[in-house]
């Protein structure tokens, strides 16, 4: 099973990246869950699946117990059974965990969050293939909000702020509970000199190299997926990326015998 | 008067902010930059440039080393904690993430 996260600075495409990364790995015959961090869910579009104001009942967790978790998923409830019921079933059939509510009040949203949370620590590894998408910057992937992958692809632009993020967020291969491989994904790429920019910056191999596709940004334009609408270029690269990913995993990667290494 | 610029990831906040606070300092004002992202880029769209940029970001790590002292008001801070940016802004940054917490 693939276990990928995807990271950056915020613009720099994410999302598009990982709802498309996910959808073509689920063509493969793959169980796909996409597991979205960020909680305006961005990843959502690019999926293909409308975003759900309220996708977490309050009711899924209860009080933690004391020095425990603020909150835990109810007695009865785990997290394949979390899953099934609440994930949203989109486009190739991947299935999607939302990051708890869009609206409400800051401690209403925490009850979804901290579901999400358990659900990506302790659903069985053996079940699914997990692309992950965390929100801009480097706040939660420096608190290790990424430790249920193997793969931590950083997304860059070739422009110097995206590749500053980029440059920081490299420190997360010093973590114990570091991705086994930390990558780089160059992203709305114009020329050769753009990637050389990127990974000359970066310590890290560029294992994909994603053009420029005006038809991406017409795509969120209308809020569709890049796969719904005039498919080209960045499909390309991004179905590269994939065997790219399928192929490292043959190669070196253990498949974890959890998530929270 | 206090101008903050906020908005979605990649959606221009910091060229808008660096774009205002020049023009600002240019039309006569004394202009403070304050770089509040957990990932400060402000100092690259105000044209401090990447050393610079960097360089304001190490002086929290100095402060935990014992290698500069803290400042106690807003001028000192500005003082020990800023740089002279083009048009005269003077830029300091709240806080970064530098490196993953610990299990």
């Amino acid at each position: 099973m693939i276990r990928i996260a995807f990271a950056g600075k915020g613009g720099s495409g994410k999302s598009s990246v990982s709802g498309t990364f996910a959808r073509l790995l689920a063509r493969r015959d793959r169980p796909v869950l996409a597991v979205d961090s960020d909680p305006l869910p961005g990843m959502a579009y690019s999926l293909g699946i409308a975003v759900d104001d309220h996708p977490t009942p309050d009711d899924v967790v209860i009080e933690g117990p004391e020095g425990g978790p603020r909150w835990v998923l109810r007695p009865g409830l785990d997290a394949a059974g979390f899953i099934e019921t609440y994930a949203s079933s989109g486009p190739d059939h991947v299935q999607y965990l939302q990051f708890g509510n869009t609206w409400g009040h800051f401690q209403t949203l925490q009850r979804g969050q901290h579901a999400w949370s358990q659900v990506v620590r302790e659903m069985d590894p053996a079940a699914w293939n997990v692309v992950g998408d965390l929100p801009g910057g480097t706040r939660q992937a420096m608190f290790g909000w990424a430790k249920y992958a193997d793969v931590l692809a950083l997304v860059v632009e070739p422009t110097a702020k995206s590749i500053h993020v980029a440059r920081r967020l490299q420190n997360i291969s010093k973590a114990e509970w570091a991705p086994s491989w930390v990558v780089v994904v160059a992203n709305r790429v114009e020329e050769d000199s753009d990637v050389e920019q990127i990974s000359e910056a970066l310590e890290r191999p560029v294992i994909g190299v994603v053009p420029n596709d005006a038809a991406v940004t017409e795509a969120d334009k209308l809020a569709l997926s890049p796969l719904d609408h005039r498919p080209g270029p960045f499909v390309d690269a991004v179905e590269q990326l994939v065997g790219v990913v399928e192929a490292t995993y043959d190669l070196d990667i253990q498949t974890p015998t959890n998530g929270t290494p | 008067m206090k101008i903050a610029v906020v908005g979605k990831g990649g959606s221009g906040k910091t060229s808008v902010s660096g774009v205002l606070a020049r023009s600002f300092a240019r039309s006569g004002h004394n202009v403070v930059g304050l770089d509040c992202d957990t990932n400060p880029n402000l100092g690259l769209s105000l044209g401090v440039g990447d050393l610079e940029t960097e360089r304001l970001l190490s002086l929290r790590d100095q402060i935990d080393e014992d290698e500069q002292k803290h400042a106690h008001t807003w001028d000192d801070i500005l003082d020990a904690y800023g740089t002279d940016a083009p048009d005269g802004v003077r830029l300091t940054v709240v806080n970064r993430i530098d490196n993953p917490e610990p299990d």
